[in-house]
């Protein structure tokens, strides 16, 4: 799947009866208001879905979504209507309703198309369309076996197994069109184990932009580690105690850190209407010189990489935060063309239903200087985080949380007891000056993480190395 | 602006018939349209207008034992014959499930004959410049309300949605409904002293537009709620009675009802496994689910099986009535199906308003949002992040963001020891705000 050119893009959705007058013929309705600009966003995305429960694979579950988005854009306001039948009429009624939001005289569509290469972020060996459910089952049954293989004490497994290809073209009214082939491969163990009256569940997941060749023998094994693993370890753990304490974080899956307690406050729509913590800050320090943290759509097969975001702009890799000054926010158009600045590749939309907005790809912080050992030894009485679940955050005030599924409690710089089922709560900008602490140990992690906003979910990654905050609230129980 | 019901009735009963046609042996299908607006409008302009055309086919296929389910929107006809092809031939190559199949027919029967007023016969009379007058005065009232806020923005936003389903299976189930909703909603970021940007917001969302709360006791709310976090700080970290509003309870509701589901029970990932007929809560906590309820959020008369629903019992004070358990995990843990979903909750109610609550508390804190947070089913651990206010001598004082409130499910409930006379109509949920005693809080 390499080397797309944009003009696969109008073979691939010519079979749906899209053409070139087609799209000339909405941008004249899109643009007949007097808008400044106008986009038709194009989707076809067929996923699967193939569960195991008590043993057998006998559930699956399959959809398909075709439709068209048209966005026109006047100054910061949006237009936007789609329609789910791509005939000339339908694309071009929701042309016509997308332009209600600007009342001039009428503009005009391209005259010509200009056609963008990408680049290939997701290479692809095994495309998910010649992959049948009999290939696809084994692989069910193996971690299956695998889990219940590890100990006597599981119970119960579930194994869930997704994968998707999806198609966006991407044709704005300066001409510009994009064509872009998006996989998606991801597996969820599920388990529940037994000891006397005492159950326990958990589960561990992973994913990646990639074709069927992503679930090799490595990593189907270690999923089935990770899940019962963590699920045993519950057995022996107790909740964190309540109060406001250090705080270590494992390197990996902590990166959701930086996307609950900064990411989304630098998302540029929430600073452009002035209602995120971090407006007004760029240029000045908000964290410890140790700190840089990035936000990249070129992650080779990663969950959050993108060849080209949902707008028609290339992924990229966007600094942040660069030895702890705020360097710049992550924009769509509207916001980019607000600042003045050219986008940064994050626009992004959950599908051809929803306007796009500034959103994250694979988000992290580049590694420091301190040894990980050496971090966790610092801290007479705290938590060390192993694995989370979810997060949120009050953008405006910048409260934040995230979930803590397993970890242990630090005592004397050592770990001691094992915790589960924790929050933490803090604030973005204290809790990045409370990091004080960052270590050589970068991970970046392969779990399919889904980020919410406004109703929209769109796939992100996270990464982080080992760190430290000084002091933030652990919700725990004291007895 | 619709299709008579009769009309996706029919195209539901020819999916069928295509599904069978394809080599299902049986087959539950689901056609639905709906048609939506929304406008989002801030600080003097319109950011936003957004209309909303969605239609989709769902079928689950039964065939020669296995199982599958399937979507799709390319209704085209060429695009149809292709899915229930590919959605045959996937299902069987599936391995068996033999508790697989459609209910016996007879268990359809006793569908109630109640009118639920769902639909809002003004619905498409909505003009643009209705709605965009509604946005706009919106943004007054909030300004108007309490004009000394240190406003940043203001963001209003109304949305209207129509829509129409019909379910047929093949052994004789058909069934089609239809229904509108409306939304009236408003957000106001505020700027603190220490530069935070707490946001106050309000929402009001109905079957019919004409039960809106009104604009005006919208942006009050939304006004006074940024009022009221200005200069949050933390709380010390300690148990206390807490007051949780009537709009943040169906968050630990939810989490303590959750494991009732029969996958959870099925899995062996409910602490609830073995309770039935137990004291699980306090003897002020009765819940009655009340599918029939007139303009309910969640009314419903039949469910995603074809079962008739009814009104019962889900805790009466405080002991476990019923789990919810749907027709395949029924057969699967060879007990009677009870019905997998709720739809409205019907409390039993105490006699005091929120501000006779909070009098009678004294000293405690009301909690009036959560942040994140989860809980573990399994063993029943849960941690939530929270914010509200100090309660000291019966009256609220100052506000405490940052707080976190965490406890077991299994014994949360039992330190219910009020319940509030002011359910939410915003809600399905209808939650009263309730009392609860000795509640771990994490702050500094």
């Amino acid at each position: 799947m390499t080397d797309l050119l944009p003009t696969d893009g109008l073979a691939y959705f010519g079979r749906f009866g899209v053409t070139e007058e087609l799209l000339r013929a909405a941008f004249d309705r899109a643009m007949s208001t007097g808008a400044d600009w106008a986009e038709l966003f194009f989707q076809h995305r067929i996923t699967h879905h193939l569960g195991l429960e008590d043993g057998a694979v006998n559930r699956a579950y399959g959809s398909v979504m075709l439709g068209v988005g048209v966005r026109v854009i006047k100054g910061d306001q949006t237009g936007y209507a789609y329609t789910e039948e791509l005939t000339r009429q339908a694309v071009c009624d929701a042309a016509a309703t997308a332009a209600v939001i600007a009342n001039e005289a009428a503009g005009r569509g391209p005259s010509a198309f200009e056609i963008k290469r990408l680049p290939d972020r997701y290479p692809v060996q095994q495309p998910w369309p010649g992959v049948g459910v009999a290939e696809k089952m084994p692989i069910l049954t193996r971690l299956n076996e695998l889990a219940f293989a590890r100990s006597p004490d599981i119970v119960k497994v579930r194994v869930g197994f997704a994968d998707a290809d999806g198609a966006v073209l991407v044709v704005d009214s300066d001409g510009r069109m994009s064509f872009d082939r998006q996989p998606m491969a991801q597996m969820t163990l599920s388990c529940t184990a037994e000891r006397g009256s005492q159950r326990e569940s958990c589960s561990a997941n992973l994913a990646g932009r990639e074709g069927f060749e992503f679930f090799t023998d490595t990593r189907v094994e270690k999923l089935a580690g990770d899940a019962v693993d963590r699920t045993l370890f519950l057995f022996d753990a107790t909740v964190a105690p309540a109060g406001a304490m250090p705080v270590v974080l494992a390197a990996g899956s902590s990166g959701i850190l930086l996307h609950e307690a900064i990411g989304h406050g630098m998302e540029a729509d929430f600073n452009r209407k002035g209602i995120s913590v971090y407006s007004d800050k760029l240029g000045q320090a908000i964290a410890n010189p140790d700190v840089t943290i990035v936000d990249d759509g070129t992650e080779v097969g990663a969950r959050g990489a993108i060849n080209v975001d949902d707008e028609g702009v290339e992924g990229q890799r966007t600094v942040l935060v660069e030895q702890g000054v705020l360097r710049t926010y992550m924009h769509d158009r509207i916001s980019a063309r607000h600042y003045g600045v050219e986008p940064t590749g994050n626009g992004r939309r959950e599908s051809f239903r929803s306007p796009p907005l500034p959103r994250m790809r694979s988000t992290y912080m580049l590694p420091g200087r301190h040894d990980p050992a050496e971090i966790i030894a610092s801290v007479k009485r705290g938590v060390y985080a192993s694995s989370f679940t979810n997060g949120q955050v009050m953008i405006g005030a910048g409260d934040f949380t995230f979930y803590i599924k397993t970890g242990y409690l630090i005592e004397d710089g050592k770990l001691t007891r094992p915790i589960k089922d924790t929050n933490i709560i803090g604030n973005g900008p204290e809790c990045l000056k409370k990091t004080d602490m960052v270590g050589t140990d970068f991970e970046f992690d392969d779990g399919g993480w889904t980020c919410g906003k406004d109703g929209q979910s769109v796939p992100v990654s996270l990464g982080m190395p080992t760190v430290r905050v000084a002091e933030i609230t652990v919700g725990g129980v004291n007895q | 602006m619709s299709a008579a019901p009769d009309e996706m009735l029919q195209a539901a009963h020819a999916a069928a018939a295509r599904a069978k046609a394809h080599g299902a042996d049986e087959a539950k299908v689901v056609v639905s349209r709906s048609r939506g607006v929304d406008l989002e409008w801030r600080d003097g302009r319109l950011e936003r207008v957004q209309e909303r055309t969605r239609r989709s086919l769902s079928v689950e296929i039964f065939v020669d034992g296995r199982y599958s389910a399937s979507s799709t929107n390319d209704l085209r006809p060429e695009a149809l014959e292709a899915f229930f092809a590919d959605a045959v031939a996937m299902t069987r190559l599936l391995e068996k499930d033999p508790h697989r199949c459609l209910p016996d027919p007879a268990a359809y029967a006793g569908r109630a004959d109640v009118d639920l007023d769902l639909v809002d016969p003004g619905y498409g009379a909505v003009s643009s410049a209705e709605r965009r007058q509604v946005v706009e005065e919106l943004e007054a009232l909030v300004r108007a309300a309490d004009p000394d806020l240190p406003i940043i923005s203001v963001s209003t936003e109304v949305s209207d949605t129509w829509s129409q389903s019909a379910r047929v299976h093949t052994n004789g189930f058909e069934g089609a409904r239809e229904g509108t909703s409306f939304v009236l909603g408003a957000m106001v970021t505020v700027k603190d002293a220490d530069g935070r940007r707490p946001m106050g917001w309000d929402y009001t969302v109905r079957r019919h537009r004409s039960d809106l709360d009104s604009p005006g006791a919208v942006a009050q709310a939304a006004a006074s709620r940024a009022r009221a976090q200005l200069g949050a700080g933390k709380l010390p970290t300690g148990r206390y009675p807490i007051v949780l509003v009537n709009r943040a309870v169906p968050r630990l509701l939810g989490a303590f009802l959750g494991p009732l589901n029969g996958p959870a029970l099925q899995q062996k990932q409910s602490l609830w496994d073995g309770r039935l007929g137990e004291a699980i809560a306090s003897p002020l906590l009765t819940i009655y689910d009340e599918p029939h309820r007139v303009r309910g959020l969640g009314s419903a008369l039949w469910d995603g099986d074809g079962f008739a629903t009814h009104r019962r019992p889900l805790l009466e004070g405080g002991i476990l009535r019923t789990f919810f358990i749907d027709h395949y995990y029924g057969l699967k843990m060879g007990v009677a199906p009870t019905g997998g979903d709720t739809h409205n909750l019907a409390w039993t109610l105490g006699n005091r308003d929120l501000d006779g609550l909070i009098a009678d508390v004294g000293e405690g804190v009301l909690i009036d949002r959560f942040l994140g947070g989860n809980s573990n089913g399994t063993s029943g651990e849960f941690s939530f992040g929270c914010a509200g206010r100090v309660i000291r001598g019966g009256q609220l004082a100052e506000p405490v963001a940052e707080v976190n409130l965490a406890g077991n499910l299994d014994g949360i409930w039992k330190q219910l020891v009020a319940v509030g006379n002011d359910p939410d109509p915003n809600s399905g949920a209808a939650c009263p705000s309730c009392v609860l005693d000795g509640v771990q809080l994490s702050g500094q």
